[in-house]
Parts: structure tokens; sequence; C-alpha cells
């Protein structure tokens, strides 16, 4: 009697990596029956607690300090140096010349690295408004067309290698559509995308290093932007929206994303 | 030939999941020293077979790396922790999770983040690293399947497994020996 849904299926379904025939056949199933959705939602618990509570195991210190000395000075001797390891360590020996040009290359490469970072920064804003304006004009503003963020959550996080915060907000006239993945600053991003009143808003999400920040407001060729960092991600915010409305759309980010 | 290029790949391209790599090994050696040495021989592997990457996700190739060389490391080092796992459809019939004496409810016990570690810990090395690559590393299905070098259909049932035995030892009441038997989690269930 018991409909025949397998464990992995089910597993499966939470992280949002079924086909979609058999993820909308268990949506449906779950509507009528108590006993799966109850299994669905313990599973979402678990992964929530574990994804919260788990060690993560960031990158040692001392580890980083090995592995950025032995990359700039490559020709470090492996464990049994072969006879063509010896002929290279006796060709940089005799040639201590090339191998400082080699340590002012990667030298220079990271410089490079530094600069490119920075224009990067500059050229953000842009990227942000003209993936807000492409999406308000294209076909193209959702991926995946829900208000739910348990349905929106796991189809991005399956396409992405993180998981973005997902929340509706708790605003009067306040829609959630959905989610796509967009590609900013160089990478994959999650786009949540909100309309409020008759304006679209973006919601942009990726991770960053950085500490938490307060929003950082301004004005770019007409849209309002907001950029802040929230729990390891970076969040940009953009619409046409007026400043007071889009001032709350923000607070409504960053409370909703608090209470995770 | 080509040594400079490479590098400056794997400076852009794997470097940047070094952070990944070992978190992966610290999960599966499970001590910080070892995981350490295990990164960094994985990652002079890595540039070795820099010229042969030209896929287009970095992270999942230098994975793919790291947990072979943890592998390796386990099979000298801790030759008990490689346990054979049973990826039949019957075992997964199995699933301690759903268990029938056990209210669908499934409350979780107010668990702690030690509770937590300690039961990831506690899971065989082949349903950790599953657990490990999709919760902690968000990898999709298919990364997962070719880091762990196994099919789709057994990283479904592995994870299956791995969050039923999770479940079992965070249920409220669920089994406090773990704590400190971790081996009696499978105890008196028969076979």
């Amino acid at each position: 009697m018991k409909a025949n849904i397998e464990a992995r299926q089910i597993t499966a379904f939470v992280d949002g990596e079924l086909d979609l025939e058999t993820q909308l056949e268990i949506e449906q199933r779950m509507r009528v029956d108590a006993e799966l959705r109850e299994k669905i939602e313990g599973l979402r618990q678990l992964k929530a607690t574990i994804r919260e509570h788990a060690d993560y195991h960031e990158l040692p210190a001392a580890l980083r300090e090995r592995l950025g000395t032995w990359i700039a000075a490559p020709v470090a001797k492996p464990a049994t140096p072969s006879r063509a390891a010896v002929l290279i360590q006796r060709w940089w020996g005799w040639r201590p010349i090339a191998a400082s040009l080699a340590l002012v290359g990667v030298g220079a490469l990271t410089m490079n690295l530094v600069t490119l970072q920075l224009t990067q920064d500059d050229r953000l804003v842009d990227e942000v408004v003209a993936s807000h304006v492409r999406s308000t004009l294209g076909q193209h503003l959702v991926d995946v067309a829900s208000s739910d963020h348990h349905t929106v959550k796991p189809w991005l996080s399956s396409r992405l290698d993180f998981s973005p915060p997902v929340n509706e907000l708790h605003l009067p006239d306040c829609e959630f559509l959905g989610g796509r993945v967009d590609y900013l600053n160089g990478r994959p991003v999650a786009a949540l995308v909100y309309r409020k009143g008759r304006h679209i808003v973006n919601a942009f999400v990726w991770p960053s290093a950085g500490k938490d920040s307060k929003a950082d407001f301004s004005i770019e060729r007409g849209f309002q932007t907001a950029r802040w960092s929230q729990g390891s991600m970076t969040h940009w915010v953009v619409s046409d929206v007026n400043r007071e409305e889009f001032k709350s759309i923000v607070r409504a980010v960053q409370a909703a994303d608090g209470e995770r | 030939m080509g040594d400079d290029d490479n590098r400056r790949r794997f400076v852009l391209l794997a470097m940047p999941h070094a952070g990944a790599a070992y978190n992966l090994a610290r999960w599966l050696t499970k001590n910080d020293q070892d995981a350490q040495d295990v990164v960094q021989e994985a990652m002079m592997r890595a540039l070795r077979y820099m010229g042969k990457f030209h896929g287009d996700n970095a992270r999942a190739w230098l994975l793919q790396i790291v947990r072979h060389a943890c592998f390796s490391w386990l099979k000298e080092n801790r030759p008990a922790e490689r346990t054979f796992v049973d990826d039949s459809d019957d075992s997964l019939e199995n699933v301690p999770g759903p268990a029938e004496d056990e209210p669908h409810t499934m409350a979780l016990r107010k668990a702690e983040h030690l509770e937590i570690n300690q039961a990831i810990a506690a899971l065989p090395v082949a349903y950790r690293e599953v657990l490990v690559l999709r919760e902690l590393e968000d990898l999709s299905y298919n990364d997962i399947a070719r880091i762990a070098d196994i099919p789709l259909g057994t990283v479904m049932s592995r994870l299956a497994r791995a969050r039923g035995l999770m479940r079992t030892a965070l249920m409220p009441g669920g089994r406090p020996v773990l704590r400190t038997v971790p081996r009696s989690i499978n105890g008196g269930s028969g076979s």
C-alpha cells in the first residue's frame, strides 16, 4: 500500500538531484502522504543541522605557507629524485639567475592577479547592473520559477559550488519569483528574483572570504544597488525601485538571512 | 616545456581549492597532521597531472586526486577503516533511518557541534566521504560520483545510508553509546 518511493529517491529529492518528472511526482505525493512529508521534513532538518554544526576544516596557515613556498620554488626535490630530476636540479644549481628570474615571474603573476582583482571590483557594479537589466529585458528572468525556497534552494545548490541563502521576504506587496544561475565576478552566482510592486529586484549571492560588513548603497545608471557581506557571502541587490523602498528591501534580505 | 604554463594554470585552477582539499583530507584521515601531508602530496601530484587536465571543473578534479591520496594513506595506515560496504538495493531496505520503531516525527535531539562531528567521524569511510562531499563541499551527485569513483546510483544509496546512520545517531534518546563506543552504532542490528 505504501508507495514505492525508495529511500534514495527521497534523499535525491531533498538534494534537488532528481529528474524533473520524479521531482514533480514526489511533490504531488507529498500533498497527500503525511508520512512522506514528515520523512522529507526530517531529512531537511538533518541536512540543515549537519550544515550548520559540522566542522568545515579551514586550511591551516602552516599548510598554506608550505604550499605557497613549494609552488614558488617548483624544483623542490621529489622524495626519490629521478634521473631527470637530478639533471634539472643540477641545471638549476648552475643557473641561479634563471631561478631568480622564475621567482620574479611568479611574483609578477601574483601582482597581475592583484591588479586584476582591483579592476574586477571596479567592473563588478557594471556587471551587476548589466545582469539585472538583461534579466528584466529578456525572457530569462528565472531558471526555476517557484515562490517556495525549499524548491529554489536545492535547485540552486545542485548547480552551484555553494549553497546560497534563499529566503522569501516579509514585505507587503513583495513576491518571490524564483532563482537563476548567473555569471558575475568571473564565477557562477545565485540570483534570487523578487517582484516589489511593479519592479523587479535581483539579489545576487556568492561566497566570499570577507568579514560581515554593512550595506554599501550607491546609484548606478539610475539603478539602486547595495552590496554587503554576511555569513561569508557577498550580497548584491539591484533594482529600479525608489530609494526608500530599496532600503526596506535590503533590510528584509538581511533580516531573512540573519534568521536562518 | 609547458612547465611554466602548467604552474600558472595550477595557481589559477587548483590552488583556490586547497581549502576544500584540506577539509576532505581532514575528514577522511581524521587528524590534522596527516591531512596536511596528504594534501601536500596530492597537490604535487596534481601539478604533475595539470597538463592533462582540460575540463572545466578543477575543484572536482583536484578533490578526486586528494581523495585517491587519502585512500592510499588509509590503506597504509588505517587498514581497519577500509570497510566494505554493501551497496546493493537490499542493503538499502535496511536503512536504519525510517525504522519502524521510531516515530516519524524525526525530531532531532538538539544536537551540538561536538555530537554532530563525532557522528560524522563515526561513519564508515565510504559513507563519510559522500556526506562530506555533499553537505560540506556542496558538490553535485555527478561530481561526487566522479570523485569517489562510483556510479550515480551508488552515490544516492550511500548518501541515503549515511543520513540514515546520522539520524539514528542523533535521534532523541538515540544512542548515547555513540559518544564513548562509536563502533556499537551497528551493534545488535543482526544481519
